[in-house]
């Protein structure tokens, strides 16, 4: 795949942070970064702003440091970077213990489940360097074994918990309501720098109601044992990267339409689709050999996902869509039209880019980018 | 018990542009009358402020709000159980 440098059209910071999220992998982006951070036009404050927001704190910091900019950036500066990757990496610990002790009980009572997002990216996607930042532990289940579950957690000394939410019972009675997850559930612990685990279990790769969905038992056959950082011997089930890759653009693609995710402030982020290029760029023969596209034909979803490479394209200036012959799909009209109800943010002529850029997220989704 | 059917309604019309100009139809799906995910929480937990109740984990699910006269029901139920 090209992968042209990134246009600043947005500013030295935004840039900073595209080179960030996609990865860099070669002298001419790492020269790139380090030229945009060592430019007199940079401003700090947006910069740790905008990584704040985007959860790329963590990223940054590695960056700064691993690049050896210790003697350019603000001294106060460096040494929060410095802090922050600190205690992610710590936080990234306790959460992967966690992990495999909750894996460890679903599998003692037969549950078929796998470890998503954050937990496994940070080991694959971003090298275990402890720089992918996370909020919670997620893993995905069939709806069948909801009860069962919710059972073995609590054992385990989880309890649901909706405090987060500005209005805990609007959160309760909605996750009662919409059981494509269990309620969220926490477990206080005695942590320095942690005080809390959040666990996200999901049994739906999509969304209560939602016009598209993969069969969950079907993404959850065969999963793949991925090795623990840290831990010898010891392995965490995993979607297989056809159905990591469709979990995770799904996902994108429900975060983006939603407008409760927009009320929560936690649509859209530049780190998700770096998620997702990244996985391209991991698994690309294993996505690319017919089985992603005939998989999105069965189930319908070959508009949402077409929809989410065609923006990830737009933001990164990439060609996703042609590498998996989707560039006729993801229209946006037909996808509106198959959610048309408030619960879905609706359209405005506002890019991905600076959907993404954007301090104020309005309620609007951006329409496909005109090429 | 008194009668709930007005502040009911109101509580329904609030959510539910489609109930807003008309009478409410009792046996209606409430889908039809632009009930979603979002506005389902919202009616449920306006009923729950309204009426001075709390819907139990049981009760939150969809069979309980299908139709106006479900939820009703519901919300009577839950008033007499909780005055009792």
């Amino acid at each position: 795949m090209t992968r042209p440098l990134p246009d600043q059209s947005l500013g030295p910071e935004w840039t900073v942070l595209e080179l960030l999220a996609r990865g860099i992998i070669d002298d001419g982006e790492r020269q790139m970064t380090r030229d945009l951070l060592l430019s007199e036009t940079l401003d700090w404050g947006e910069l740790l702003e905008q990584a704040l927001r985007h959860k790329m704190l963590p990223m940054l910091g590695d960056h700064v440091i691993s690049a050896g900019l210790r003697f350019d950036v603000p001294t106060t500066i460096y040494q929060h970077l410095e802090s922050t990757l600190e205690w992610n990496r710590a936080q990234i610990e306790v959460f992967r213990r966690e992990t495999v002790r909750v894996a460890q009980a679903l599998g003692a009572h037969n549950i078929h489940f796998v470890v998503t997002k954050g937990m496994t990216f940070e080991s694959t996607l971003y090298r275990g360097l402890g720089t992918r930042h996370m909020n919670d532990v997620d893993f995905m289940i069939a709806p069948r074994d909801r009860d069962t579950v919710m059972s073995v957690m609590q054992t385990l000394g989880f309890r649901p918990f909706f405090d987060w939410a500005k209005d805990p019972r609007r959160e309760e009675i909605s996750s009662r309501l919409n059981r494509d997850h269990l309620p969220k559930l926490a477990r206080e612990i005695d942590q320095p720098g942690t005080r809390k685990i959040n666990i996200d279990i999901a049994n739906s790769l999509t969304w209560t109601k939602s016009p598209f969905d993969v069969p969950v038992e079907e993404a959850l056959a065969n999963p793949v044992e991925q090795p623990v950082p840290g831990m010898f011997g010891v392995s965490l089930p995993c979607f297989r990267p056809t159905y990591q890759f469709l979990f995770t653009v799904l996902h994108l693609f429900r975060e983006a339409w939603l407008q409760k995710f927009v009320d929560f402030g936690t649509d859209v982020g530049l780190m998700k689709f770096g998620d997702v290029l990244r996985l391209i760029d991991q698994n690309h023969d294993e996505l690319t050999n017919g089985e992603l596209l005939r998989i999105t034909e069965i189930h319908n979803v070959i508009h949402p996902v077409a929809w989410v490479l065609r923006h990830l394209d737009e933001t990164f200036q990439m060609r996703t869509q042609k590498l998996f012959a989707l560039e006729r799909y993801g229209d946006e009209e037909l996808l509106a039209s198959q959610m048309q109800s408030g619960a879905y943010v609706r359209a405005s002529r506002q890019s991905m880019r600076e959907r993404l850029q954007s301090k104020t997220r309005g309620a609007a989704r951006p329409v496909e980018p005109a090429h | 018990m008194e009668d709930i059917t007005t502040q009911f309604e109101e509580c329904l019309r609030r959510h539910l542009r489609s109930a807003k100009p008309n009478p409410i139809n009792y046996d209606v799906e409430l889908v039809q009358l632009g009930l979603d995910s979002m506005t389902a929480v919202a009616v449920l937990l306006d009923m729950e402020k309204t009426f001075g109740i709390r819907f139990p984990d049981d009760m939150l699910v969809e069979g309980t709000f299908r139709t106006a006269g479900r939820l009703k029901e519901a919300v009577q139920k839950l008033r007499e159980v909780q005055a009792s």
